[in-house]
């Protein structure tokens, strides 16, 4: 296990060695949260975004964190685009807004680092922010339509009844 | 109207091959599932791939590749069907998820998504993987869908509308001359 | 009050009976009208809500239609007529008092024609308010059974069948607990 995790560290120092350094990153993000949970048994949230350094950089590793989660972000078939998406339980899914927190692999391993060591991990600057807005879950309608009709209809007819029985009192 | 096949998919999966087990070498498990209750013409369909890594080893350079949904007959609305995941550390797992509405209702056969990856650091050749097949399903018609799920509103207003006056006109009659007639008598009794 | 409004002359009795059981054509006409369009409403719930195919249908709501538009006419009349004496009764006081007020000044009119001013005043007032009142509570009740009925009793049932049975029902019911309170 040991030698493992020393390949695995080799490997990811390799590679954020390799990676080259995005500067002055900006990012163009899309995003769509589904809205109609009368058909679906989970909510998903998806993003794409493309990531612009002002050095040219391309291929870097993405990861991002949303509350408290990491994950790495996906890479799509265009050049530096990106797509970070996961789903959630309809009843655990609150609404509101999301800010997907980007990091690139320097700045993850900082994170997780600080995490081990029981740190603040917020201390990292992420390289992006991107918010995603759920709007909240439409889980059909209000209240049931019958019900309603069926309780209205109940209750002139219970006016009906009491004026009835006055009447022949 | 019931599509059982939500959550069936992870059973499914498909073991790539792994030609060495003596070596480190990533091995991946990829499933896709649809986490639809309805399938509904022009109404999102969530399509949820996930790639498990139980080799001891990285995968590098995951593609999924999925041509499944063919523009024809899917709007993708969120979501591409070609990504790359460029390292999946082991005993871990990574999801995508893609969002797409069918165009058409009636039946369609979900097929497997495509993975390829390199199960090593220096494998010279790429592993191909396929993903569980969520099968079959009912694509319902829009139209169908709302009216079995509507709640009908605007037909239960019109309803009330109609009911109101065979109901209100008599009352409202029938009250007048009640009111105005007991006032009658408190007024007589008064004096 | 109840005592002395109890004493019902012979010919007050007469009259009120003559006015209630046979029923004129004027509100004969109003009860099948109202019945009619009571009965016919439920179609609109069965086409938008429970769907049902109307072509193939056609022949089973005219019928039931044209039951239900009896049944409930019929329950109509019956309660009138259960609650026009009683009507009469509770607004004895209040209609002679109206009428003697209005007719005081008339000093040409006979002691016996403003009686019977009176009593005709009387009978058009229980009438009115027992019709109205008749129809309103027929109409209450027959839509609440129709709903209850074909919503959650029947709702397994086809449409077709949940119709026929839920308007069918409701309506003789209707009709039945009308007789029954005599």
């Amino acid at each position: 296990m040991d030698k493992l995790a020393i390949c695995v560290f080799f490997v990811a120092a390799l590679s954020a060695a390799c990676a080259e350094f995005c500067q002055k990153p900006e990012v163009t993000a899309s995003a769509y949260v589904t809205e109609d949970a009368t058909v679906l048994t989970t909510i998903a949230f998806t993003t794409q975004f493309t990531l612009k350094c002002s050095n040219g950089a391309k291929g870097i590793s993405l990861y991002a964190e949303v509350e408290g989660r990491t994950l790495p972000a996906v890479r799509l078939s265009a050049d530096n685009k990106y797509q970070v998406s996961w789903t959630e339980d309809i009843k655990k899914a609150r609404s509101g807004d999301y800010s997907v927190k980007l990091y690139d692999e320097e700045s993850y391993a900082a994170i997780r680092k600080a995490q081990r060591n029981g740190e603040d991990p917020s201390n990292v600057k992420p390289l992006a922010v991107v918010v995603l807005n759920n709007p909240g879950a439409y889980l059909g309608p209000w209240v049931n339509s019958e019900l309603l009709a069926a309780v209205l209809a109940a209750l002139v007819s219970y006016t009906a009844f009491s004026a009835k029985s006055k009447l022949l009192a | 109207m019931n599509y059982h096949f939500l959550l069936a998919a992870v059973a499914a999966l498909l073991v790539s091959t792994c030609a060495d087990d003596e070596y480190e070498a990533a091995r991946l498990l990829v499933s896709k599932q649809i986490l639809n209750k309805y399938l509904v013409e022009n109404m999102d369909i969530v399509v949820k791939y996930t790639v498990y890594n139980i080799g001891n080893a990285a995968a590098l350079e995951v593609e999924i590749t999925d041509n499944s949904f063919h523009p024809d007959n899917f709007a993708h609305v969120s979501g591409e069907l070609n990504a790359r995941i460029d390292r999946v550390p082991p005993y871990t797992n990574v999801s995508h998820v893609v969002v797409v509405r069918p165009r058409k209702f009636g039946y369609f056969n979900f097929t497997a998504a495509e993975v390829l990856y390199r199960h090593k650091e220096d494998a010279p050749r790429l592993q191909v993987a396929v993903s569980s097949e969520p099968g079959e399903g009912l694509v319902v018609s829009f139209r169908d869908y709302d009216k079995k799920f509507s709640s009908h509103v605007i037909d239960w207003a019109a309803f009330a509308v109609m009911t109101l006056p065979s109901l209100a006109i008599p009352f409202a009659l029938w009250y007048s001359s009640k009111r105005k007639y007991e006032k009658l008598s408190k007024n007589s009794k008064k004096h | 009050m109840s005592g002395k409004s109890k004493a019902f002359t012979k010919e007050e009795e007469l009259l009120l009976q003559d006015f209630s059981r046979n029923v004129s054509t004027k509100s004969s006409a109003l009860f099948y009208g109202n019945a009619f369009i009571v009965s016919a409403i439920p179609i609109w719930l069965f086409w938008r809500i429970h769907l049902i195919d109307l072509y193939s249908s056609l022949i089973s709501f005219v019928l039931v239609t044209v039951a239900s538009t009896y049944l409930v006419a019929l329950a109509y009349k019956n309660t009138k007529f259960v609650l026009k004496h009683k009507i009469a009764v509770k607004r004895e006081d209040a209609v002679t008092r109206e009428m003697t007020r209005k007719l005081a000044e008339d000093k040409k009119m006979s002691k016996k024609e403003k009686d019977e001013r009176i009593l005709w005043k009387k009978n058009e007032v229980a009438d009115y308010e027992a019709t109205t009142f008749a129809i309103f509570y027929n109409n209450a009740v027959f839509l609440a059974l129709v709903i209850l009925s074909s919503f959650y009793i029947l709702k397994t049932f086809t449409p077709a069948v949940n119709y026929i049975l839920s308007v069918g029902t409701a309506s003789a019911l209707l009709a039945l607990l009308s007789t029954g309170s005599q």
